[in-house]
């Protein structure tokens, strides 16, 4: 589908709609696509000129608009651009399209539309790892990513186990509220360890409400051969797990081992929240908001609601780290507040239908 | 013990078969015990009390009176012993010890024990209503609502009503919020506590939000409300609660027949009597004045509700709903949680809040997951 939207998408793009424009139906989903696409860059240059301090948007305007000059005249927001708000774009691209990817995926193999990263204790996994890990000496920022990890693996290790218990896995809501008890352990564990290690807990205070602020383009670097990995893994993956959204004997039928795209599933989701933790913090319900929305788009095949969550998990996390720079002029909100604040309705509408969908 | 006043009620309003007294041998036989008070001219007062759970109660007072004793007599400060800390508390001894236990450790001792009894007796309301087990008001996000409320009179955002009235405000709004947008309570099996969670996380974000805003001043004195804690708790919110506690107590014996029965089902409640909506709505009521009442004081220590009722259930019988068993357990698990916090990692004070939540969150992941486990209280 990829070659397809770069050859193809303009001379498609234009007749759906003006196909569309005649039947007066939707648009299809290609169409779709490339609003959305249309809408992240400009969301994505919002977030360029916005922010808390005090380069305004005209400022950053005419900073943006001759770059290299602006380094001569306006050395301020050349570098409050280049230097603070570039990376953290970049950082939030990043962290929105793997907390995407990862909450379509979990709510894939697990069948259950609630299932998302943060309500199911993955987040909270990793960290918990992350904590222990600078509790026993360890501040590397590599370190603490395959830290995060491992703990948010082993976090899905649980929602597994627990969906696969007799009676859970067939009832979604459930199995959120394992995970939601789950969390909360390890939330109150994490605290426990804070309270008697004053260094672990400076060291950690400012990671644990998940923000993109102050965080480093550097710190992407060592995040990007895990994402390579789970980037391949989600692409050789998508097929079998269409196949598995049919039910388990037809995956078998066409020649897909159901327990193997599991597992991998997991790995590719703990890789992928794992490093999304360990870089923004626990950031949680984009993995809820995000595959909902991308459902309500593409319709309830896996493979397009993937290529729908692209987009759609960078436009929440940006446009809700937008609105943390906003909200209280001087200083920011974390990000978590504001996602929380866009996702817990999500939940409810979702819990409140009268039939839960079952993926 | 729970069930005698509304027995007792139901004998004078019916008497249609009046105990012989084979009848009272063989209730006797089955673990009753009958009570006859002569009242003059007027058929006599017969009371059934239930053995079993006369001594269950029995048991957990005295419990809670042993506990109460070893946390008056333990502590930083001085550890005292038993004849030391009793003489103390009627005001003899060295003046140290006098200060140490009235003026440190009752006012922590008191404040426990009432917001335990506050936590417990919501948990085990709203878990009869709710018809399961982990309908705690924590879950459905009571806590976080009084919390949210509580800290933003403490931060000052222009709001000048004291805390309890806010936290009481904040747990009213969070139930409105989270029965008014399931529907009704007890009848979508889990649906309801999924709401109630995202409803708490709301909350829980606004509190959040509130103390990244204020100043580093405000935000320690707000610190408190937001992890649950007995240490140096406000004195007027602790009588407020006091003075709600009683009539909360005696409103839920009052129901609890009406309890007893609603655990079936609403059509068997109201072909037995009792107006299911009417119960509910009360039992709802007064859970959620004493779970604001009671986070006003210590903060969310919401897992003392589910702990609390189990504990006393799992002692009393299974044929009513032990109110006040649940009340006086979970005055016994927030003074036991207070003391294993000061004792356990002693220079440190670990909050009562973590050390509930790290008891209680295996407890309820275990009656969640064990497919053999009744969710139905």
């Amino acid at each position: 589908m990829a070659s397809f939207i770069n050859r193809h998408a303009d001379s498609r793009v234009m007749r759906s709609l003006k196909a569309c424009r005649w039947s007066g139906a939707s648009p299809s989903p290609v169409v779709t696509w490339g609003l959305l696409m249309i809408l992240l860059a400009a969301i994505a240059l919002l977030s360029l000129l916005f922010g808390a301090g005090d380069v305004g948007p005209g400022r950053a305007w005419q900073a943006l608009s001759d770059f290299d000059a602006a380094a001569m005249h306006d050395s301020e927001a050349h570098f409050v651009i280049g230097e603070l708000r570039l990376p953290r774009l970049g950082i939030g691209l990043v962290v929105g399209i793997a907390l995407g990817i990862a909450g379509a995926l979990l709510q894939a193999v697990t069948r259950n539309p609630l299932a998302e990263p943060g309500l199911l204790g993955v987040s909270a996994g990793s960290a918990f790892a992350v904590t222990l890990a600078i509790l026993w000496g360890a501040d590397a920022a590599t370190l603490r990513i395959s830290v995060a990890q491992l703990g948010a693996l082993g976090g899905c290790l649980c929602v597994l186990a627990a969906a696969r218990l007799q009676g859970i896995g067939n009832d979604p809501v459930r199995l959120i509220l394992a995970g939601a008890i789950l969390s909360g352990l390890l939330h109150s564990l994490s605290s426990l360890i804070l309270l008697f290690d004053q260094y672990t807990a400076d060291e950690i205070r400012f990671w644990v409400v998940g923000s993109l602020a102050g965080r480093d383009a550097t710190d992407l670097m060592p995040l990007a051969p895990s994402l390579a990995l789970a980037a391949l893994l989600t692409v050789i993956l998508a097929r079998p797990l269409a196949a598995l959204a049919l039910g388990e004997h037809v995956a078998i039928g066409l020649g897909h081992h159901p327990r193997v795209v599991r597992l991998l599933v997991i790995v590719v989701v703990a890789l992928l929240v794992g490093g999304a933790t360990a870089i923004a913090g626990p950031v949680t319900f984009v993995g809820l908001v995000v595959p909902f929305a991308a459902r309500a788009l593409a319709g309830p095949d896996i493979r397009r609601t993937l290529w729908f969550c692209l987009p759609l998990g960078p436009i929440v996390v940006v446009s809700a780290d937008i609105v943390s720079r906003l909200v209280v002029p001087p200083s920011e909100l974390p990000l978590g507040v504001i996602t929380a604040l866009i996702g817990a309705p999500v939940l409810i509408a979702v819990v409140r239908r009268r039939r839960l969908p079952m993926l | 013990m729970s069930n005698m006043l509304s027995t007792a009620s139901r004998a004078t309003k019916y008497e249609v078969t009046p105990f012989s007294r084979t009848q009272a041998s063989n209730q006797a036989q089955t673990g009753k015990l009958l009570l006859t008070l002569p009242l003059g001219k007027r058929p006599p007062l017969r009371i059934i009390i239930d053995k079993r759970n006369l001594l269950a109660n029995l048991l957990l007072a005295g419990l809670l009176m042993v506990l109460t004793g070893v946390s008056l007599a333990t502590g930083s400060a001085a550890t005292l012993s038993g004849p030391a800390m009793l003489g103390a508390l009627l005001g003899h001894g060295s003046a140290l010890d006098i200060f140490v236990v009235h003026e440190l450790r009752l006012p922590r001792v008191v404040a426990g024990l009432v917001t335990g009894g506050a936590f417990a007796l919501a948990g085990c309301l709203m878990q009869t209503v709710a018809r399961n087990r982990l309908a705690t008001p924590g879950i459905v996000g009571l806590d976080n609502g009084a919390t949210a409320f509580a800290v933003a009179s403490v931060v000052g955002t222009g709001i000048s009503l004291a805390p309890p009235a806010m936290a009481l405000t904040g747990a009213a709004v969070a139930a409105a919020l989270t029965f008014g947008l399931t529907g009704s309570i007890g009848v979508r099996g889990y649906r309801f506590l999924v709401a109630g969670i995202g409803v708490g996380a709301v909350f829980g974000a606004i509190t959040q939000l509130m103390l990244t805003r204020v100043s580093i001043d405000a935000a320690n004195a707000a610190y408190p409300w937001t992890v649950g804690s007995l240490n140096a708790r406000p004195a007027h919110a602790v009588s407020i609660l006091s003075l709600a506690l009683l009539p909360a107590l005696l409103a839920a014996i009052r129901l609890t027949r009406s309890l007893t029965v609603m655990r079936l089902s609403d059509a068997v409640a109201t072909s037995l009597g009792v107006s299911a909506s009417r119960c509910r709505l009360m039992a709802l009521s007064v859970a959620v004045i004493l779970t604001g009442l009671a986070v006003a004081v210590a903060g969310p220590v919401g897992m003392v509700a589910l702990i609390g009722p189990e504990f006393a259930r799992q002692i009393s019988t299974r044929n009513t709903v032990p109110v006040v068993g649940a009340t006086l357990a979970g005055a016994i698990v927030m003074l036991a949680a207070d003391l294993l916090g000061r004792v356990i990692l002693a220079p440190i004070e670990v909050p009562v809040g973590i050390v509930t939540a790290l008891i209680g969150s295996p407890l309820l992941l275990w009656i969640l997951l064990n497919p053999n486990a009744r969710t139905t209280p």
